[in-house]
């Protein structure tokens, strides 16, 4: 029996523009503030689940589970709730200005899966009340069978990531912030988000103190050969062409739902995943490299690094050698962010003006992943 | 295993619509072998899509990239690279990527090396502010032969993997992407387009639109768009497409008439972790920026086949029909 207790609440974020934007999400703790996404749940397939909601908006706030079987609120299952026999909600809501409800459910299937607002869902999901949750499958073992869909199934990983995606439309935000009315059409992001955070601050560590409401980053991290569970969710309502370089990607799982049927395995490679809305998909990520290193050098040879373009951004996370764990020069007055000699691979939505805040690149939907030639061992692990 | 040498300038040019207009881009050509004093004679000549870039598994490329510079915005020093879009197991010297390694200034060289492994449909393109120099045409496709081809049993046949299931007798490239003139016209103009406003007039299918898709290769009209999408086969031949999406939207094709088998995504057969076969018959190919599809169809009886985008919004010139995104089978 877990149980989770949720509050929903307003605040603003930040852009790495300098914007500072109204939002509404979940918390999970009554002193805290709206965090973007809402807080990462974790359970166990065969759990009874119970999820408190308390919302301080002054508009209802519901949550629904897309995946999960017999859900109830107050005991009853969930109902699509009216308001003068029009649709306002998918499902039983907490009222407004302190109302409570309580959800329980089971899960029944290991997998990554979305949790939501019901209520007024095309404003109150962009608004930013969503979040993620994770289903570890029974026979789950930290130290001796870390997979993501049980024993036997392919799916065991060294460390996982879960990177949530959204979009953000400035003018539907403002108008609720002024309590004005926004019409659903004409919907036109101008910030495109993992984890609540535009790129750059997507590669900054989960909870830094400047980014108080978007607690966790999007900087996936490993060591060479080890296998990376990548867990997408699409939260919004655009498709985003998700493109990690380096590597292939197994898509192992969509929608929380193992890809093999009795012995027959569906699991399939792809360099982009199409993450559409609504849909999650698991994947696991490996990188082995091609086996350079200072004995058995490059077939090229490095220019003289002046001539170069290097740092153009204003910074550069290449350490100037080619091999892993290797530091070499960079030219003077290029500030690199290379910690150890890692490598790095941008992970991006190839749908390119998604990697932009408001028009200007770099931005948005892009993130690294950072090849380490060591690594901590509780980097990558989900509480 | 060979060794291939190839040497790519980095420039800017322009391209023809069918309705007459001219559109500046930016784009690679191939000036493998020119003399150091020869080269500045293809500054400004950039194609689209860039030179094929077609290898064998296990061949041993290198890739010169050389910066021409921009005849047209001389004020525009943007540094460049080559990102071969896919490449497993990449280092990220190779990579292309700017902000994690090295980009080549206006007047410089870099090599790349690569050796491919996998068989397979990719593309490369330039990552430098990838937003604008991806719609500006810095885009072209990469086929990595597979070494069956050179086993003597199979001699003079052709497979788009290393599996005597994906033989064909012909292949067509499709290299999609679109174009939104208000992008191209400001950079011309040393202006700042907000990307989010993206939305393009023209829907193209190697570089061209319809009609001009269907016109060959060497066309006096289309000096740096050389390539054709015209499908041409007999009855009963097996032809292989491969649909490559650089552009920032998701493409929905279908051929009336002739049913699709995707035989492989993303450079890697369609095959399940033990060697499952997860090939699908499909009469819509549905293709997402940045993915590549490998498609086999038997050629049905003789004819002409339209194939179109399913956006029917997309088979169109800046706002006019017939055009964008449609092509033609003939089948002889």
């Amino acid at each position: 029996m877990a149980t989770v207790n949720l509050w929903a609440k307003d605040g603003y974020m930040s852009t790495p523009d300098g914007n500072s934007i109204y939002f509404w999400g979940f918390t999970g703790d009554a002193n805290r503030p709206a965090q973007l996404p809402g807080p990462r749940i974790v359970i166990t397939q065969g759990q009874e689940v119970t999820v408190n909601l308390t919302n301080t908006l002054a508009k209802p706030v519901s949550i629904v589970f897309p995946g999960q079987r017999g859900v109830l609120a107050g005991g009853q299952p969930v109902q699509p709730q009216y308001d003068a026999e029009r649709l306002v909600s998918f499902a039983d809501y907490a009222p407004p200005n302190g109302g409570t409800v309580t959800y329980t459910f089971t899960a029944e299937h290991p997998g990554t899966y979305i949790y939501e607002s019901g209520t007024y869902p095309y404003r109150q999901v962009p608004m930013g009340l969503y979040g993620g949750l994770v289903v570890r499958p029974a026979d789950f073992d930290a130290d001796t069978n870390k997979t993501a869909y049980g024993a036997g199934t392919d799916t065991g990983f060294d460390r996982e990531y879960l990177l949530i995606t959204g979009e953000i439309d400035p003018k539907l935000h403002r108008a609720v912030e002024q309590g004005k009315a926004c019409s659903a059409g004409g919907y036109r992001p101008r910030y495109w988000t993992v984890n609540g955070r535009c790129a750059p601050d997507t590669m900054m560590k989960d909870s830094v103190p400047y980014l108080p409401r978007q607690p966790y980053g999007s900087m996936i991290m490993a060591e060479r050969g080890e296998r990376v569970l990548i867990r997408y969710i699409g939260a919004g309502v655009q498709t985003h062409p998700l493109h990690p370089h380096g590597n292939h990607t197994r898509v192992i799982a969509v929608d929380g739902r193992l890809l093999r049927n009795g012995e027959h395995d569906r699991s399939y490679n792809r360099f982009t995943v199409l993450v559409e809305p609504g849909r999650t998909y698991d994947q696991i990520f490996r990188w082995d490299g091609l086996g350079y290193s200072e004995q058995n050098p490059i077939p090229t040879i490095l220019p003289n690094l002046r001539n170069m373009g290097i740092g153009d951004a204003g910074w550069t996370l290449w350490s100037g050698s080619p091999y892993l764990g290797q530091k070499g020069d960079i030219p003077v007055g290029v500030v690199s962010h290379n910690e150890l000699g890692e490598y790095y691979f941008m992970l991006h939505s190839h749908a390119e003006p998604q990697i932009t805040n408001w028009g200007e690149f770099p931005g948005g939907m892009m993130s690294m992943i950072a090849v380490y030639p060591s690594l901590s061992p509780v980097v990558g692990t989900l509480p | 295993m060979a060794i291939i040498r190839k040497r790519y300038g980095a420039t800017d040019g322009w391209i023809n619509m069918p309705d007459g207009s001219k559109h500046y881009i930016f784009g690679f050509n191939d000036i493998t072998g020119i003399p150091e004093s020869g080269i500045f004679e293809f500054r400004g000549k950039a194609s689209l899509p860039a030179p094929l870039l077609e290898v064998y598994e296990g061949d041993e490329v290198y890739i010169t990239l050389t910066n021409l510079g921009f005849p047209t915005r001389p004020d525009l020093d943007d540094t460049h690279t080559i990102h071969w879009h896919g490449f497993p197991n990449q280092i990220p010297l190779w990579d292309g990527v700017p902000e994690v390694s090295i980009s080549v200034p206006v007047g410089r060289d870099f090599d790349y090396y690569y050796k491919p492994l996998g068989p397979g449909t990719y593309m490369y393109h330039c990552h430098f502010e990838p937003v604008e120099h991806i719609q500006m045409g810095m885009v072209g496709p990469v086929i990595v032969r597979p070494g069956i081809e050179k086993d003597p049993d199979y001699q003079g046949r052709r497979f788009a993997y290393n599996n005597t299931i994906t033989e064909f007798d012909r292949e067509v490239i499709l290299f999609l992407t679109e174009l939104d003139l208000r992008p191209h016209d400001m950079v011309a103009n040393a202006q700042e387009f907000d990307w989010t406003e993206y939305s393009p007039q023209y829907w193209l299918i190697n570089g061209r639109s319809y009609p001009d898709t269907i016109k060959p290769g060497e066309d006096e009209g289309l000096p740096f768009q050389p390539l054709s999408s015209v499908v041409k086969a007999y009855q009963g031949e097996k032809v292989l497409l491969r649909i490559v999406n650089l552009g920032f939207q998701d493409h929905s094709l279908q051929i009336l008439g002739i049913p699709l088998k995707v035989i492989g995504q993303d450079a890697r057969e369609m095959r399940g972790y033990n060697s499952e076969d997860l090939s699908q018959w499909r009469n819509t190919v549905y293709i997402a920026p940045g993915q590549t599809m490998d498609v086999i169809f038997t050629a049905p009886a003789a004819g002409k086949y339209i194939l179109y985008n399913r956006s029917h919004d997309k088979n169109t010139v800046n706002g006019t029909s017939f055009g964008g995104m449609v092509t033609e089978i003939d089948i002889l």
